[in-house]
């Protein structure tokens, strides 16, 4: 079963490994060229040491735009003043490339890891927070009356129904983050890095190292693919209780 | 003073940014005052050239854009109405759904060249994503009532298709679109920061490398305005479109 719904994607590899056959250009790999180049990296030090640096950035980068993101969307759709405060400048500034704030954030930070790890967690504050925020605002008033009317106080209900009727929506948040966050660290490393898949990509394509490209491409993907399938992993075992979507 | 206080924040930022280019603790490169940045602004608004080039980013994100849009809907609609194609392409999509296709952006520079097309090609492969994947979620989630209604009256395929799909999925299809212009934004500007010698995100890179920061904050400003419009524009054309049903949103 497994087999027949990838199916598609293995054609797709197939034909393109009978296409090398007859000569690709010199920068299209055959898949078993990419498996192979991919194979002998593994063996190296070199590759993980850039995908080291790119998770060092990416990651603490998701870790702190998805708490003050959840926290403060949490708090927004929760608390009407801090609503009327904070969401205007949320929602206005959403549709903006955050990525244009990076050449700022040298400037300010340092062209080191902290600007990338802070362009990251901007990039990931929004869809978090604006998922909390919806999902708080979505939280049937019926279960919020219930609650009341069995005597729970404030902090109870906030805990026990706010919070657990927005995790479903603040999860669907955190994947979008994820996605967004191997973006921006890649993107921010092509710009400019000493390190990291991105920059490795860059040198590849100076270098004219096309077996490196699909190397660190390739890494990028699987990261991708990983993180996103742990934080559906972690929505599976902490939301048991809720219905999963197929 | 509660309709005052949407404005709180914005205002103490520039405040607190007006302070510090004041008080004279940090270079002005790292915080040019307000004036010379409003005054960039006005000369960026005046200067054919510079629109010449906010005219450039636009045509690569709205390029992509619709070619995305138009792939996508085809693609999602037939994935929502058959088995078969969901079947087939549903791996596909949910697999790669999280890879940085960024990634690809040198390959794509080899394959269609350093100009605009390989930009238009990235815009498009990252928007097809959103919009794909909620057209599908759009189609599959047709009421069954109403299927059901247009084939007892008699309606074809096409016209099933055309006057009951297609609108019950037109709101996941706004929805999908209004992910999809940010991200085109996104991958314009950032493809024009790595690699290009037009558009907003070089003139981004270059008036920062010519250490003009008070003009690269104002190119800022123009990329965030430009944003802000098109998903205004989404929003206004799904208003007018899907006039039945509110967008059931606080803000925006």
């Amino acid at each position: 079963m497994g087999l027949a719904r990838s199916g598609l994607f293995l054609s797709i590899l197939l034909v393109w490994q009978l296409l090398s056959l007859r000569g690709l250009p010199a920068y299209v790999l055959s898949p078993l060229e990419i498996v192979r180049h991919f194979a002998a990296a593994l063996g190296s030090a070199e590759l993980y040491e850039h995908a080291g640096a790119s998770l060092a950035r990416s990651l603490p980068g998701f870790a702190i735009g998805t708490f003050f993101g959840a926290l403060l969307g949490l708090a927004a759709g929760v608390a009407r003043w801090f609503d009327r405060l904070l969401s205007p400048a949320v929602f206005l500034t959403y549709p903006v490339p955050k990525i244009v704030m990076l050449p700022i954030f040298m400037l300010w930070f340092g062209i080191g890891d902290l600007s990338k790890v802070l362009i990251i967690a901007l990039a990931c504050f929004y869809p978090v927070f604006i998922n909390a925020y919806y999902g708080v605002k979505a939280t049937p008033a019926i279960l919020v009356w219930s609650a009341l009317n069995m005597g729970a106080r404030r902090d109870a209900i906030f805990r026990r129904v706010v919070v657990p009727s927005a995790a479903p929506m603040i999860f669907a948040g955190m994947r979008v983050a994820l996605a967004l966050s191997f973006i921006v660290m890649f993107a921010a490393e092509m710009i400019n890095a000493r390190s990291g898949l991105g920059h490795l990509i860059r040198e590849a394509e100076n270098s004219l190292r096309f077996d490196l490209m699909y190397v660190s491409l390739l890494a990028v993907a699987i990261l991708g693919y990983v993180g996103d399938r742990l934080v559906r992993f972690a929505q599976r075992r902490l939301l048991a209780w809720q219905e999963q979507p197929g | 003073m509660k309709r005052f206080l949407p404005f709180a924040f914005p205002v103490i930022l520039l405040l607190v940014w007006e302070a510090a280019a004041r008080s004279g603790l940090w270079s002005p490169l790292l915080f040019p005052p307000l004036e010379k940045i409003g005054r960039e602004l006005v000369l960026f608004f005046s200067k054919p050239e510079s629109l010449l080039e906010a005219w450039v980013t636009l045509y690569r994100a709205l390029g992509g854009f619709a070619l995305a849009a138009m792939v996508g809907i085809l693609v999602g609609m037939l994935m929502g109405r058959s088995k078969l194609v969901a079947g087939l392409l549903d791996p596909l999509f949910s697999g790669t759904y999280a890879v940085p296709k960024l990634a690809l952006f040198p390959i794509f520079i080899f394959v269609f060249g350093i100009g605009s097309l390989s930009k238009v090609a990235l815009v498009f492969l990252e928007c097809l994503y959103p919009i794909v994947i909620m057209s599908y979620h759009g189609a599959r989630s047709v009421n069954r009532v109403l299927l059901w209604s247009a084939q007892n009256m008699g309606a074809s395929r096409g016209e099933t298709l055309r006057r009951v799909v297609i609108p019950a999925s037109a709101p996941y299809i706004f929805a999908g679109f209004r992910v999809a212009v940010p991200v085109a934004m996104i991958v314009v500007v950032i493809t024009e920061m790595v690699s290009s010698a037009d558009g907003l995100g070089y003139l981004v890179s270059y008036s920062l490398s010519s250490l003009r920061t008070d003009r690269m904050l104002a190119v800022v400003v123009a990329i965030a305005l430009l944003g802000y419009l098109l998903d205004k524009a989404v929003v206004v054309a799904r208003d007018r479109l899907i006039y039945w049903e509110k967008l059931d949103t606080y803000y925006v």
